[in-house]
């Protein structure tokens, strides 16, 4: 006589006849090119059903030899280099390439280059968040955002054409300052796109932030904590995420960012809608420490005068024996930095932008190192997602905004 | 940064520290290859120092002196607020330092690219992948010695069968040499 | 840069110890120290007037251990050095640059610059002395950075660039010029001269390789000590006073002296310069490889300035034992044949071949019949040495013939009347392997059917000897130009010159001075060791050499005990100086920055 089966019994028991499916996790190979990822990495995802086992993510595709080039020109030829390396905020990196030199040399940068710095850092750092925000929608589905990020973004690069001759690869800074000082009429023009650029932000917020999609695909997905995250060496706006309050504008200000009050947003559970609305806040705060940066500023000079660093004005180069001297060694030869080694910091929008310089006293450096936060964040891209659907893999990329350039130099 | 702590740390460790100072406002502490884990260890876990923040090692070649590269390892503490940086120098007859992924997950693709431009092995945690480059790459590019321009070997085209892709090597044709890799347009099509 | 150093210790722990105590750290300067201390970068956060061991000891004590030296102490840096030595040679032993431009340390002392000057413990109060002239004195304190000090080499610098014309576009010294590099270094403040400049002579023609600009003098009058002391032809002459002062040779004379291209090296500015250099290279352009001259048998030391393979210029390299710091203009002009008219590929008849081919059928035709090995005194020890064992052992023969350049005059200074480098180095290869020297004229007497030309440096005319030639069955040449008697010879193998191989000249004391490869030669030319040993290997020898130094640790066994007193083949005179050349355009294979690393050689095996 077969044995009842309970209809309420759901659990096979072991000699029941079962056929055993042999199963294997799938590999497949989210590819350099892919709609979905934020540039050229390419991701060999095992997966079973649809949640991933293992991820192992290739960089490399974008790798220029940036260190290399580096030690083999001069000091302020290194400058085009840096502006390539987080292309999305270049005057981040070329400020924070240019602190470190000031640093190991020594110098003090007057007053309005300091605020000029600022001003810039942060005119980029909005259009990082743009970008990151507006491509966090764009690839959960909804277009509308990403091109409203895009028009917001543009009127930011008319401005700061304007100030550097350049959208994106600026080259603005000089060893000692800023190359130029700000152009006529620029501060109104730029206050009047500050308000257009919230209005946008704000339709960015009205589209995202409350909505259901967005809110499922982002709440909970590539959660990290804080003591993973600190341990991965996260920084920026995915270790605020996880609730760790680390800012290098507020832990160790440089530039104005002690004049300036400003908030820095931390979130409560370490998952993508958190960085996506640390982002959307740290626009407000960026917006809000340009206006004071206006009303702070006092005009000046916008570089040292010392022509051990910096190129002398052409008058005096093509007058007299002291200016052509000053160009003539700058130019082949090369600032001579004195020999040392320094570490530097800034907070760029993707987290701390460590600078490692080595200098043996010539005019070339002898080491550039970058320490680009994407690294570590890509890094942990793996510790994130394990687990969880291939789908939560999309915003969670996109939430770590890794930029080629600086993660593969 | 204080120079409190990096007594602190000296005095803990008397055979491992080399040098300690401070330059333009960084404490650098040099210590010995072999004591570098547990150096770690003690920065991040003692109270005090709590450097738990691992910011970045790179590698820097001094290729006139003995020994040849120095790994830097540059440390951050969140509760302290202090950076640190230790450094390790690492012969190049025998270029293989303790890893310290054990110590901070962080470090582990630093590490890789210390191997992939340097060429410095990190023992305790399986074989080392290149970063950036691609693995058949030969040399190790940061390195002085290595011209900025080199030149490298054409890789074989691997034997990859995809239906989708059209001519390409496929049953019966020569094999991919080195020096003379077959055209697409001179193999048969294989359908 | 520091060859063995391991990470040094911190000043003031105990050495005997290391890591016993608790290790001191210390907390270093922020501000920038010397830029000259040489430390690798970091090491100097060490007060840079720490000095790891030496403790400065009692007076007394220190005269005890340096008995005959006296002992100083410059910028807190103590040294002991030899009665009577300024106070600026002092400070080079330190690893002290005080900044000058009049003196020389091979010409008298003028102290007219006032670049030098320090402050010491004995001088008259409130004065400041030039360290080139004053001696150094026991016990003596000098300070060379202190604001006092710095602010005089500031202000001499400015009041030098007064009335400088805005040159240094067209300067062809800017990249080596003193005001450039001092300007950066003691005075980078802009100009606060409002006038017009004072306006002297141009292009002044001091001679036919020798143009002045009054303009750009400086008044160090370290030309005008030269002529006199050194090239015994007191021509120029310091004329006029105050803004006035120029430069000039004195009325009727001109400067006909062989040692009048050194003043162009001398002038720390451009004042002085060689025609023959003129707007040809940029100095910063130009890597120095150190060499040796091919001019005479002294074989002056030199640097070979070159860029992208083409020599520019030699200048002196300072040897006290052979040539101090000077070379002769007949030396000088010698880089021309370096790369004029060169024979670069490998010829059978008129026809250029594969250097494989070549090397084929030069052994045939040496194979049958009496050879007759012609060695001239510019090849090198090594192809010497490889000509030699080519001869002895490939070719069977018993004599070989010394040709060279004929000889011309001499003079009492640098100059000799043999103008090849490397007589007495072929003569003691000879010896090596038993082979007779015969003279020149013992060439005609010979009944050899073939020629092996190791050079084509003859001393009679080449086309009296390229028909000479014409009387003999089969010539091989290993030739560098591409004389007549190159084209007159059956097989021409391309040699490279000194510049484009390494190895090592004997000069006429029996000094063997080691040169270094400049620049790879151009097409198929290779080292004359190498064609020797092809040949050889041709011929059925099993000898096989990938480098000079390969042949030399070989062969080098048989010449005759102390020929050459220590030398050391291993140690090359110092390395390269790095030029600040930006990447040259069109390399495929780049360099790292300042290091001017070779495409190696192509080995024997890959002729075969």
């Amino acid at each position: 006589m077969p044995e009842k089966h309970d209809s309420t019994e759901s659990r096979v028991t072991e000699n029941a006849l079962e056929a055993r499916l042999p199963t294997k996790t799938m590999s497949i190979n989210m590819g350099p090119s892919h709609p979905a990822s934020h540039g050229t990495v390419r991701f060999n995802i095992e997966l079973d059903g649809e949640t991933i086992v293992k991820l192992d993510p290739e960089i490399g595709f974008l790798h220029r030899g940036f260190e290399k080039s580096c030690e083999n020109v001069t000091w302020q030829q290194c400058l085009p280099y840096t502006d390539r390396l987080n292309y999305v905020s270049a005057l981040c990196n070329n400020f924070g390439f240019l602190t470190a030199i000031e640093k190991l040399a020594g110098i003090e940068i007057p007053e309005r280059a300091k605020y000029i710095r600022t001003i810039g850092a942060e005119m980029h750092r909005l259009c990082d968040h743009l970008t990151c925000t507006a491509a966090m929608g764009m690839e959960l589905g909804g277009f509308a955002p990403f091109l409203y990020g895009m028009e917001a973004r543009e009127l930011l690069w008319d401005r700061i054409a304007e100030l550097t001759g350049a959208r994106v690869t600026t080259s603005y800074g000089r060893i000692g300052g800023v190359e130029k000082d700000l152009p006529e009429g620029w501060v109104q023009k730029v206050k009047d796109t500050l308000v257009k650029v919230e209005e946008f932000r704000q339709e960015i917020d009205q589209l995202l932030t409350l909505n259901r999609l967005f809110i499922d695909r982002t709440r909970d997905t590539g959660v990290i904590s804080a003591e993973d995250a600190v341990d991965f060496g996260f920084t920026g706006p995915m270790l605020r995420a996880s609730g760790v309050p680390y800012d290098v504008r507020k832990a160790h200000p440089y530039w104005v960012y002690d004049r300036v009050e400003f908030k820095v947003p931390i979130g409560t559970r370490g998952d993508n809608f958190d960085r996506y609305y640390i982002r959307m806040q740290e626009m407000v705060e960026s917006i809000s420490i340009i206006n004071q940066c206006f009303e702070q500023m006092e005009p000046g000079p916008h570089i040292i005068e010392d022509w051990r660093y910096v190129m002398p004005p052409k008058p005096q180069v093509y007058s007299t024996i002291e200016g052509v001297i000053g160009h003539f060694k700058l130019v082949m030869e090369g600032v001579k930095i004195p020999k040392g080694e320094v570490y530097s910091y800034t907070e760029s929008p993707n987290g701390e932008l460590g600078w490692y310089l080595v200098s043996d006293g010539s005019g070339r450096p002898y080491k550039v190192h970058c320490r680009a936060p994407g690294i570590q964040l890509v890094s942990g891209l793996e510790h994130m997602v394990k687990g969880s659907m291939l789908p939560d893999l999309i915003p969670t990329f996109d939430a770590i905004n890794m930029i080629g350039g600086e993660v593969e130099q | 940064m204080s120079v409190e702590q990096l007594q602190r740390i000296a005095e803990r460790f008397p055979d491992a520290v080399v040098e300690g100072y401070t330059l333009h406002g960084d404490e650098t502490l040099v210590i010995k290859r072999e004591n570098l884990v547990e150096v770690a260890q003690f920065c991040k876990n003692e109270p005090g120092l709590e450097f738990k923040l691992p910011l970045s090692v790179t590698c820097v070649d001094y290729i006139d002196e003995k020994p040849r590269f120095e790994l830097v390892y540059t440390l951050y503490s969140i509760t302290t607020g202090h950076h640190l940086r230790l450094k390790v120098r690492v012969p190049e007859e025998d270029p293989v330092a303790p890893s310290t992924i054990g110590v901070w997950r962080g470090m582990d693709w630093w590490e890789r690219y210390c191997w992939d431009m340097y060429g410095i092995r990190f023992s305790g945690r399986g074989p080392m992948r290149r970063l950036w480059m691609y693995e058949e790459f030969e040399g190790f590019p940061l390195r002085k010695d290595y011209p900025l321009r080199g030149r490298q070997p054409l890789i074989p085209e691997a034997d990859v069968r995809d239906i989708y892709r059209g001519p390409g090597p496929g049953p019966g044709s020569p094999p991919a040499s080195r020096s003379n890799p077959p055209r697409p347009s001179q193999l048969p099509i294989v359908k | 840069m520091t060859d063995e150093k391991k990470p040094s210790l911190p000043s003031g722990r105990d050495e005997a110890t290391p890591g016993g105590s608790a290790p001191g750290i210390e907390k270093g300067p922020t501000t920038t120290p010397p830029a000259d201390v040489a430390q690798r970068p970091g090491g100097e956060a060490k007060p840079a007037t720490a000095v790891p061991n030496v403790a400065p000891a009692s007076p007394a004590a220190q005269m005890q251990a340096n008995p005959g030296m006296v002992n100083v102490t410059i910028d807190g840096i103590p040294v002991a050095v030899p009665p009577g030595t300024p106070i600026i040679e002092a400070a080079k032993a330190a690893g002290v640059n005080i900044p000058f431009y009049c003196y020389h340390a091979g010409l008298s002392i003028a102290a007219n610059c006032r670049m030098c000057l320090v402050e010491t413990s004995n001088s008259p109060p409130g004065k400041l002395v030039p360290s080139c002239q004053v001696p150094v004195a026991e016990g003596q304190k000098v300070t060379t950075n202190s604001p006092r000090v710095k602010e005089q080499q500031r202000a001499v610098q400015e009041f030098l660039l007064l009335h400088h014309p805005v040159d240094c576009s067209i300067c062809d010294q800017a990249g080596e010029c003193k005001l450039q590099d001092y300007y950066m270094e003691h005075d980078f403040r802009p100009s606060r001269f409002d006038m017009p400049k004072w306006m002297k002579n141009k292009r002044k023609d001091l001679s036919e390789s020798i143009t002045l600009d009054q303009e750009r003098c400086i008044m160090c009058t370290r030309c005008v000590r030269f002529m006199a002391e050194v090239a015994k032809e007191p021509v120029l002459g310091a004329f006029g006073r105050g803004q006035r002062e120029v430069i000039d040779v004195f009325p009727g004379k001109k400067m006909t002296s062989n040692y009048q291209g050194n003043v162009v090296d001398l002038c720390p500015v451009g004042a002085l310069t060689s025609k023959d250099f003129r707007f040809r290279a940029r100095a910063y352009f130009l890597t120095a490889t150190p060499s040796v001259c091919t001019g005479c048998a002294r074989g002056c030391n030199t640097f070979l300035d070159h860029f992208q393979g083409v020599p520019y210029r030699y200048r002196p390299r300072e040897n006290m034992d052979v040539n101090q710091y000077w070379m002769c203009d007949i030396g000088r002009r010698s880089y021309h044949e370096l790369y004029e008219e060169r024979v670069s590929t490998a010829r059978v008849g008129n026809a250029r071949v594969a250097p494989a081919e070549a090397v084929r059928v030069a052994a045939e035709k040496l194979k049958g019949g009496p050879v007759a090995v012609v060695v001239s005194p510019v090849l090198s020890l090594e192809d010497a040495l490889a000509v030699m064992l080519l001869a002895r052992e490939g070719l069977g023969a018993r004599e070989i013939f010394l040709s060279g350049r004929a000889d011309g005059e001499g003079d009492d200074f640098l100059l000799r009347p043999d103008r090849n480098p490397n007589r007495k180095g072929v003569e003691l290869a000879a010896q090596a392997f038993g082979l007779t020297v015969r003279g020149w004229n013992d060439l005609g007497k010979t009944k050899a059917k073939s020629v092996l030309l190791a050079g084509v440096e003859v001393p009679v005319a080449d086309d009296q000897f390229a028909s000479w030639l014409g009387n003999v069955d089969a010539v091989v040449a290993l030739a560098s130009n591409d004389t007549p008697v190159a084209r007159a010879a059956h097989v021409v193998l391309p040699l490279a010159t000194h510049a484009e191989t390494e190895g090592t000249f004997v000069n006429f004391e029996g000094r063997a001075q080691r040169f270094l490869p400049a620049y790879p030669g151009r097409d198929d030319v290779m080292a004359g060791w190498y064609w020797a040993t092809a040949i050889g290997a041709e011929l059925g020898l099993a000898y096989r050499y990938a480098s000079a130094r390969e042949v030399w640790v070989e062969q080098s066994k048989r010449l005759p005990a102390g020929a050459l007193g220590d030398f050391d083949w291993d140690k090359t005179p110092r390395n390269r100086l790095k030029g600040v050349t930006p990447l040259p355009g069109g390399t495929v294979d780049g360099r790292p920055a300042g290091w001017r690393q070779l495409v190696p050689l192509k080995t024997p095996t890959s002729a075969a």
